[in-house]
C-alpha cells in the first residue's frame, strides 16, 4: 500500500492506483476529457494535470497517468493548475465550441470568451475511441495516423476497416463529436446507423446487444419487425 | 580477418599495427565527410588517386579518405601529414601540385588557408584561429582515421579503453569510473551517465538489459552526432562495449537515422568488423562478457530523440512519448531496464578510460566535465564542428573560433539547442556554454546547435520558424503541445504580418508559459522556449512589429514590401523606375524618382543606398541592383523639366518660415513648405546655398554645376535665400520669432570636427577633415603637402584623403585606422577608389603622439623633408611625424565590432607633412542651448522623432544636427518630414506622423527573362575614369551607365514588388477547374 498526501490529506491506496484514482477517491473534483473508466490512461487532453512536488520544485503533471508514489505531495487546484486549466479549456473552445462537454466545462472554470481564432473542428484527438474501439471492442479498426497538426483519427487509409463492426462505441465514448451523429454527412459519419433505413450492424452475425451503445437506435427493432413481415 | 579469441591477441595486433605505422610518411588527407563530399570531396580523391597512379608514387605517398573535421566552411580541403598544411577549398586540378609539394617538403603558398580578416596565410593547421582554439578531443581521431578501417582505429589506440576494462575491472567499477568521471549527457538533457548507468546496474537483468546509442539527430543545423558516427564509429561500439560491461546489458541498438545514408553505411560496416575480430557477440575477447548490437534505422520523427518515443519506434509502434515514471530504465525496451545515451556522450566513454576519469574531468568545469561539440552555423565566418571545453564563453566559441560576423553586419543574438532552444543576446556572450548557465539563461545545450543571428535576422521570424517546425513535429498526442504549438505559430505570423495588437504578445506568453508546464515529454516542455526567450531578450522587435508595423530586418515581407522601397528613407519606389527602365520608359522613370526626391541628380551621385543593402539579390548572397548607377542613368538621360512639382493648394493659413542651413535637410524643407503655400527664408552661413553637399564632398564626386543646377531648380520666387548670415552670431531664434516667422526649421547640420585630445593637435600642418574639404572645396585652397596622413576610417576620411591626393604638392597620402579595412564605416566603393588612386592603408593603427619637429630631432628621427609651413608659428614648429601603435583586434564592443587593443611595444613612427584628422564630426550647436533647445549629451539637438518639434514651440530640426553625421538622403527626409509638420504647426492642425511604409501598388509585367540568362547576368558596374588621370584633377571619376547597359541590368531585378501587386489568379478559372476534377 502507498500513502501519499491530496490537498493537505493522506490517502492509501493500492500499489498501481493513478493519482487522478486516489483524487478523486477522497473527493477532490478533477476535470478530465480522454480519459474514461474501463479504458487505459492515455494523457492526452492535459486537463486533469495537478502540481506534484515539494515547493519550490514542483511541475505539474497529469494525474490520469501518474502512478501514486510513497509520500507524493499533491495539489489538485493550486493557482498554477488553475491557470493551466483555464488556458487549456480555452484552447478547447476555440477549437471545439460546438461541444457540449467542453462548453460546461468551461462554464465550471469560469471561461466565458477565447481570446484564439474561432475553429469548429469536430474532433480533439483525445484518443477514446481509438482505445475503446481497440481494448473494448477488440477491433482496433480505428488509430492515430500522422503527427502534429495532421494528426487525425481513422482507419488505415481511409478504406472502411474489414475490423469494423460498427458497433458505434466509438461515438458513443466521443467528448467532441455530437455534430458527427447528427448525420448530416452521411457518408462521412463511421456508422450512421439510425439515420440508415437499412443499417449495416444487423448484416453482421456476431454483433450482440450487448456490444451496442447506440441507445436509442431502433435498427435493430425496425430490422426485426421487417423480418417478421 | 581473424578472430580474436583473447585480450591478448588484440593487444598484438595493435602493436603490429603500431610498428608498421610510420608518423612522417607523406600522406594526403581528405575530409570525406557529408559536408565535404556536398563541396566536391569525392572529385578530390579521385583526382589524388589518379595522380598517385599515374606518377608512380604509390608507396611514397599515402592518401587517407576520413570522417568529418569540422570546418566544413572550407570544403572541400586537403590536410597533408607530417607538414599539417590545410589547404582550404582546393579544386581538381590543385591536387597534383599540393601532392607534389608535400614529397618536396614545400608548400603551395596561394592554395593555403587564409584568414579573410587579416589575410595572413597558415603554414600549420593547427595556428588557424578557427582550429587553434578549439580543444577536439573527440573529433581530432576522426582525421586519423579511415572510417571503414577498423585497424586504423585499434593502431591509433582504439579499443584500448575496452582491454583495460575487460582485463581490470569488475562492473562496478567501470560505473564508478564513469560517474567520478562527471560526464553528463551530450544529448541535451545533462543527466549525469554514470548515474543512469548505475540504476541500471542495480536492476534485476533475468530478462536482459538494453543499452541504446540515441542517433536520432533531428535539430535543423546541428550534425555533430553524424560526423562522429561517419567518421568514427568504432568510438561507439567500445563505448558501449564498455558499458554493457558495467551495467550487465547484453543487448545494444543503435537508433539512427534513415536520412544519415554514410552514418548507416560506415556503422554497418564497423558491427560487421566488430563481429569479425569477436569484439561483439558470444564472449567477447575470449571472456566470459558476452554482448551484441543491431541498428535501427529511424523514419524522421523529431519526437523519436525523446526516450519512451524512441523505445517504441524500436519496438515498430508510433513515435509517441508516454509518461514517466516508469523511466525507460526501469521498464523500457520490451519492458525491459534500458539505459539510452547520445553519440557523443557514447563516443566520450573510451576517452574516459584512456584517460583515467580524473584527467577527464580536469577538462571543463565543475560540474560540466570534457568537452562538447558544437556546430557552429548561421551569420559567422566560419561555420562547421566546434569542439571546445565546457565552460568556455558564448563570446570566445562566435569571435574566436567562428571569426566573427560576415560582412559589416552586428552579431545581435545566438540561438542555442535546436528548435526546442532559446536566444541569447549579444550582450551576454560572457556565459560561459554549460547546461546550467543556459537554462538559466532560458535557453538549454540541446544536442548543439548553435546558430549565429545578425541584423539581418528577424526574431519574431526566427521563432515563427522553429514554431512552424515544432507543430508539425510534436507527435500530437498531448493536446497543449499540438494546439499551443499551432496556437503560437497563428499568433507569431500575425505579428509578422502586423496584424497583431499588444494583447496578443500577452496571450503568446501566457499561452507558451501553459504549454511549457502542462505537456507530458520534452518536446513540448521546451517547445515555447524560442518564443520564451525571444520575447524575454527582444521584446522591442515584437513591439515595433505590433506597435509601428515594422520588421527592422527586413525579413516579414507583410511589413516590408519591396525591400528598396522600405530601405529608403524617401520612400522611392526603386523597384518601379527599375521596371520603367528595362521598359525603356526614361521620362516616367524620371518622374517616379522625382516625386520622392528632390535631388535626384545629388542622390544619383552621393546616396548611400540603403535600397542596395536591403535588395533581395544581396540579402541571398548575390550582388544587389545596381540602383543608384540606374537612377544616374535616368537623370543623365532626362531633362528635369519634366517633371512640374505640384502645388499643394490650401485656402488661408499661409504664413512666413524660417529654414536655417541651406543643405539638404534646409533646401528639401524650404522646397516643400514653398509648395505647401509658405513664405520661405532660407539662412545660410555660407556664401552659397548647399550646405555639406558644397562644403564637404568633393567635385569629383559631385560636379558643382550639377549641384548648383538641381538647388536653382528648388528655389523659387517664395523661397528668399539670404546667404552669409550665421545663425547664433549673426541672428537667434527670439530675433526670427520677432520678425515675420511663424515656425523656424533648424538644419545647421554637423560640421565641428572631433579632436583626437593629443599633446600637439594645434601644430601647423594638422587639419580636421571639415577645415581641408572646406578649404578646397569652396575657396579652392590646398593645404595638404608633401606626406600626408589621415587619421580615421569614416566617408570624411576617405574623401579627404581623396581630395588630398589631387592636390599639387602632395607626394602620397596614408589613410590609418584602428581597426581593419572591413570594419571601415566608409562605403566600399569609395575605400576601393582609394586605394586605386594610390592611397595607402594602414589598418590596426592608432596614433599615440604627434611630435613636433623638435621633439623629433631631440629624438634622433630623421625628418626627411621640410615643408615649409603655411603659417609660420615660430613658438612651435611644424609637424614632423606621427608616431602609431599597431593594434590587434580584441574583444567585441557596444557596437557588435571587435575593440582595437593595442600590442605594447608596436611602436612606430610614420614621417608626414601633413595630418588630417577624420575621426567624427558633431553639431556646431554651443549657440543653441541659450536660445532654451534642450541638447543632448553628444551635442546633437533633443526633438520629437515623430514630430521633428524641438523643445521650443514653434521651433523644428532635422538633419546632421539632430542625428549626428548621417547621409545625404536622411537628411533629404528630415527635410520633407518637417515641411509636412511645420505646415501642420502653422495651420494649427495636430502633429500626425506621416503614413509610413509604403507597399507597391502599380503592377507592371515582369520581362521574360529566362533561368540560364539569370543566371548569367552579372552586376552593371559603372565606368570610372582610369586611375592616372584622375590624379591632380577634380574631374567626376564615375560615368553613367549606357542605355544597353543599364536595360540589361534593369531585368536582373527580381520584382519583389510582385508579391503584392500582381492581379490575382483569374479565380473563375481556378474553381471551375476544381468543379470540374471533384
Amino acid at each position: 500500500m502507498i500513502t501519499l498526501r491530496i490537498n493537505g490529506l493522506d490517502v492509501t491506496v493500492e500499489k498501481g492506483t493513478t493519482v487522478l484514482e486516489a483524487a478523486r477517491f477522497l473527493g477532490f473534483p478533477i476535470p478530465t476529457l480522454c480519459h474514461m473508466e474501463g479504458l487505459s490512461p492515455y494523457g492526452a487532453c492535459r486537463l486533469c494535470v495537478v502540481e506534484i512536488g515539494q515547493e519550490p520544485r514542483t511541475r505539474l503533471v497529469s494525474s490520469c497517468t501518474y502512478p501514486a508514489e510513497e509520500g507524493l505531495k499533491v495539489r489538485t487546484a493550486s493557482a498554477r493548475v488553475l491557470k493551466a486549466r483555464k488556458m487549456i479549456l480555452e484552447l478547447l473552445l476555440a477549437s471545439c465550441p460546438q461541444s457540449k462537454i467542453i462548453q460546461d466545462l468551461a462554464s465550471a472554470h469560469g471561461i466565458r470568451t477565447q481570446r484564439f481564432k474561432q475553429e469548429h473542428e469536430d474532433c480533439i484527438l483525445c484518443g477514446l475511441c481509438v482505445r475503446m474501439c481497440e481494448e473494448q471492442m477488440m477491433a482496433k479498426a480505428i488509430g492515430f495516423r500522422n503527427r502534429g497538426e495532421k494528426r487525425s483519427i481513422g482507419t488505415p487509409f481511409d478504406v472502411k476497416s474489414d475490423a469494423c463492426r460498427q458497433c458505434g462505441g466509438c461515438i458513443y465514448v466521443c467528448p467532441a463529436c455530437q455534430l458527427r451523429c447528427t448525420y448530416a454527412e452521411p457518408e462521412k459519419a463511421i456508422c450512421g446507423g439510425c439515420a440508415n433505413l437499412s443499417p449495416p450492424c444487423v448484416e453482421k452475425e456476431p454483433f450482440d446487444d450487448m456490444m451496442c451503445y447506440m441507445d436509442p437506435c431502433v435498427a435493430c427493432e425496425i430490422d426485426k419487425k421487417i423480418d417478421k413481415r | 580477418m581473424q578472430q580474436l579469441s583473447s585480450i591478448g591477441e588484440l593487444r598484438e595486433l595493435r602493436s603490429v599495427l603500431f610498428d608498421a605505422a610510420d608518423e612522417n610518411k607523406p600522406r594526403i588527407v581528405v575530409c570525406a565527410g557529408t559536408a565535404c563530399q556536398a563541396s566536391g570531396s569525392n572529385v578530390i580523391v579521385r583526382a589524388a588517386k589518379r595522380h598517385i597512379i599515374e606518377k608512380g608514387l604509390v608507396g611514397k605517398v599515402a592518401l587517407a579518405i576520413t570522417g568529418c573535421h569540422g570546418f566544413c566552411e572550407m570544403g572541400p580541403f586537403v590536410l597533408t601529414e607530417p607538414q599539417q598544411a590545410f589547404y582550404a577549398q582546393v579544386g581538381f586540378d590543385d591536387i597534383p601540385r599540393i601532392i607534389d609539394a608535400l614529397l618536396s617538403g614545400e608548400y603551395v603558398e596561394e592554395l593555403l588557408y587564409k584568414d579573410p580578416a587579416t589575410g595572413q596565410r597558415y603554414y600549420k593547421r593547427d595556428d588557424i584561429p578557427f582550429f587553434k582554439n578549439q580543444r577536439r578531443s573527440i573529433l581530432s581521431l576522426n582525421q586519423k582515421i579511415d572510417p571503414i578501417r577498423v585497424f586504423d582505429y585499434i593502431a591509433q589506440g582504439g579499443y584500448i579503453a575496452l582491454e583495460s576494462v575487460l582485463s581490470q575491472r569488475d562492473p562496478h567499477g567501470v560505473v564508478q569510473e564513469v560517474k567520478r568521471s562527471g560526464l553528463r549527457g551530450r544529448g541535451g538533457g545533462g543527466f549525469p551517465t554514470g548515474a543512469k548507468w548505475e540504476m541500471l546496474a542495480r536492476e534485476s537483468g533475468r530478462g536482459g538489459k538494453f543499452l541504446v546509442c540515441n542517433a536520432d539527430e533531428g535539430d535543423p543545423g546541428a550534425y555533430m552526432d553524424r560526423s562522429i558516427l561517419e567518421g568514427n564509429p568504432h568510438s561507439i561500439i567500445e563505448g558501449m562495449l564498455i558499458g554493457a560491461y558495467g551495467t550487465g546489458a547484453s543487448q545494444g541498438i543503435v537508433y539512427v537515422r534513415a536520412e544519415y545514408p554514410v552514418a548507416v553505411k560506415h556503422l554497418n560496416i564497423a558491427l560487421e568488423q566488430a563481429r569479425r575480430l569477436g569484439l561483439l557477440g558470444e564472449h567477447v575477447l575470449g571472456t566470459d562478457f558476452s554482448f551484441d548490437m543491431t541498428m535501427v534505422k529511424g523514419a524522421g520523427a523529431f519526437v523519436c530523440g525523446e526516450e519512451t518515443a524512441l523505445i517504441r519506434s524500436i519496438q515498430g509502434k508510433m513515435g509517441e512519448p508516454r509518461q514517466r515514471p516508469p523511466f525507460p530504465v526501469q521498464k523500457g525496451i520490451e519492458g525491459k531496464p534500458t539505459s539510452i545515451n547520445n553519440v557523443e556522450t557514447w563516443a566520450n566513454v573510451p576517452l574516459i578510460f584512456r584517460l583515467g576519469a580524473d584527467k577527464f574531468a580536469q577538462v571543463g568545469t565543475e560540474n560540466n566535465a570534457g568537452t562538447k561539440i558544437f556546430s557552429l552555423v548561421g551569420k559567422v565566418k566560419n561555420t562547421g564542428l566546434v569542439e571546445v571545453p565546457m565552460g568556455t564563453r558564448i563570446k570566445e566559441i562566435v569571435y574566436e573560433i567562428g571569426g566573427g560576423a560576415v560582412g559589416k553586419a552586428r552579431i545581435k543574438a545566438i540561438q542555442t539547442g535546436g528548435p526546442s532552444g532559446g536566444c541569447i543576446p549579444s550582450d551576454m556572450f560572457d556565459l560561459p556554454v554549460d547546461y546550467d548557465s543556459l537554462a538559466k539563461a532560458g535557453s538549454i545545450m540541446g544536442s548543439g546547435g548553435m546558430i549565429v543571428m545578425d541584423d539581418n535576422t528577424c526574431m519574431v521570424d526566427v521563432a515563427r520558424y522553429f514554431m512552424n517546425f515544432l507543430k508539425e513535429e510534436s507527435c500530437g498526442k498531448c493536446f497543449t503541445c499540438r494546439k499551443g504549438t499551432q496556437r503560437m505559430h497563428e499568433i507569431l505570423e500575425d505579428i509578422s504580418r502586423g496584424k497583431a495588437t499588444l494583447k496578443h504578445l500577452d496571450l503568446l506568453q501566457e499561452l507558451a508559459e501553459v504549454v511549457k508546464d502542462t505537456t507530458m515529454c520534452g518536446l513540448g516542455q521546451t517547445a515555447s522556449n524560442p518564443v520564451l526567450s525571444t520575447l524575454r531578450y527582444f521584446r522591442h522587435e515584437y513591439e515595433r512589429h505590433v506597435i509601428d508595423k515594422k520588421c527592422d530586418a527586413f525579413v516579414c515581407k507583410d511589413l516590408v514590401g519591396a525591400p528598396c522601397q522600405a530601405a529608403c528613407p524617401l520612400g522611392t519606389e526603386a523597384w518601379r523606375y527599375v521596371a520603367l527602365i528595362e521598359k525603356g520608359e526614361y521620362v516616367e522613370a524620371y518622374k517616379v524618382i522625382r516625386e520622392a526626391n528632390p535631388f535626384p541628380s545629388v542622390c544619383a551621385r552621393v546616396c548611400d543606398r540603403k535600397c542596395e543593402t536591403r535588395c533581395s539579390h544581396a540579402v541571398s548572397g548575390g550582388e544587389a541592383i545596381a540602383v543608384r548607377s540606374l537612377k544616374r542613368f535616368v537623370t543623365d538621360s532626362v531633362a528635369p523639366e519634366v517633371y512640374v512639382a505640384p502645388r499643394i493648394h490650401v485656402n488661408g493659413g499661409a504664413s512666413s518660415v524660417a529654414v536655417v542651413g541651406a543643405g539638404p535637410a534646409g533646401l528639401a524643407a524650404a522646397h516643400y513648405l514653398s509648395l505647401y503655400g509658405h513664405k520661405v527664408t532660407l539662412i545660410e552661413a555660407e556664401k552659397e546655398p548647399g550646405g555639406m553637399l558644397m562644403s564637404c564632398i568633393p567635385s569629383y564626386r559631385l560636379p558643382r554645376e550639377v549641384l548648383r543646377k538641381e538647388i536653382q531648380s528648388l528655389l523659387d520666387p517664395s523661397i528668399t535665400v539670404r546667404c552669409g548670415t550665421a545663425f547664433g552670431r549673426d541672428i537667434t531664434v527670439d530675433e526670427l520669432f520677432k520678425d515675420v516667422f511663424k515656425a523656424v526649421f533648424l538644419a545647421i547640420g554637423a560640421d565641428k570636427s572631433y579632436r583626437l585630445e593629443l599633446e600637439g593637435e594645434d601644430v601647423k600642418g594638422v587639419y580636421s577633415s571639415m577645415q581641408m574639404l572646406k578649404a578646397f572645396n569652396l575657396r579652392g585652397d590646398e593645404v595638404a603637402r608633401g606626406r600626408v596622413g589621415i587619421i580615421g576610417g569614416g566617408n570624411s576620411a576617405v574623401d579627404a584623403a581623396r581630395v588630398a591626393i589631387r592636390q599639387k604638392g602632395v607626394d602620397n597620402v596614408t589613410l590609418l585606422y584602428r581597426r581593419t579595412s572591413q570594419e571601415m564605416p566608409a562605403y566600399a566603393e569609395e575605400i576601393e577608389a582609394a586605394l586605386e588612386e594610390g592611397i595607402a592603408l594602414e589598418t590596426l593603427v592608432s596614433p599615440v603622439k604627434i611630435r613636433y619637429m623638435e621633439a623629433a630631432r631631440s629624438e634622433g628621427v630623421r625628418v626627411e623633408t621640410f615643408v615649409s609651413p603655411i603659417k609660420i608659428d615660430t613658438r612651435h614648429g611644424h609637424l614632423a611625424d606621427i608616431r602609431c601603435i599597431r593594434n590587434s583586434l580584441g574583444e567585441v564592443d557596444a557596437s557588435g565590432r571587435r575593440r582595437p587593443v593595442p600590442i605594447p611595444g608596436s611602436e612606430f613612427t610614420i614621417p608626414l607633412d601633413t595630418l588630417i584628422v577624420a575621426i567624427g564630426e558633431r553639431p556646431d550647436s554651443d549657440c543653441l542651448a541659450p536660445m532654451g533647445l534642450e541638447m543632448t549629451k553628444s551635442g546633437t539637438l533633443r526633438v520629437n522623432a515623430e514630430t521633428l518639434a524641438a523643445s521650443r514651440p514653434g521651433v523644428f530640426a532635422g538633419g546632421d544636427l539632430v542625428t549626428g553625421p548621417n547621409t545625404v538622403v536622411d537628411a533629404i527626409a528630415a527635410g520633407k518630414k518637417a515641411a509636412y509638420m511645420i505646415d501642420r504647426y502653422v495651420r494649427g492642425k495636430e502633429l500626425k506622423g506621416l503614413p509610413e511604409t509604403k507597399m507597391p501598388k502599380f503592377f507592371m509585367d515582369p520581362p521574360a527573362v529566362s533561368d540560364a540568362d539569370a543566371e548569367e547576368a552579372v552586376r552593371a558596374e559603372p565606368v570610372t575614369l582610369p586611375a592616372a588621370s584622375r590624379r591632380k584633377n577634380t574631374a567626376e571619376v564615375e560615368m553613367a551607365l549606357s542605355a544597353e547597359a543599364a536595360i540589361r541590368e534593369a531585368r536582373r531585378c527580381l520584382r519583389c514588388d510582385l508579391d503584392f501587386t500582381r492581379p490575382r489568379e483569374d479565380s473563375e478559372n481556378a474553381c471551375s477547374v476544381k468543379g470540374k476534377s471533384a
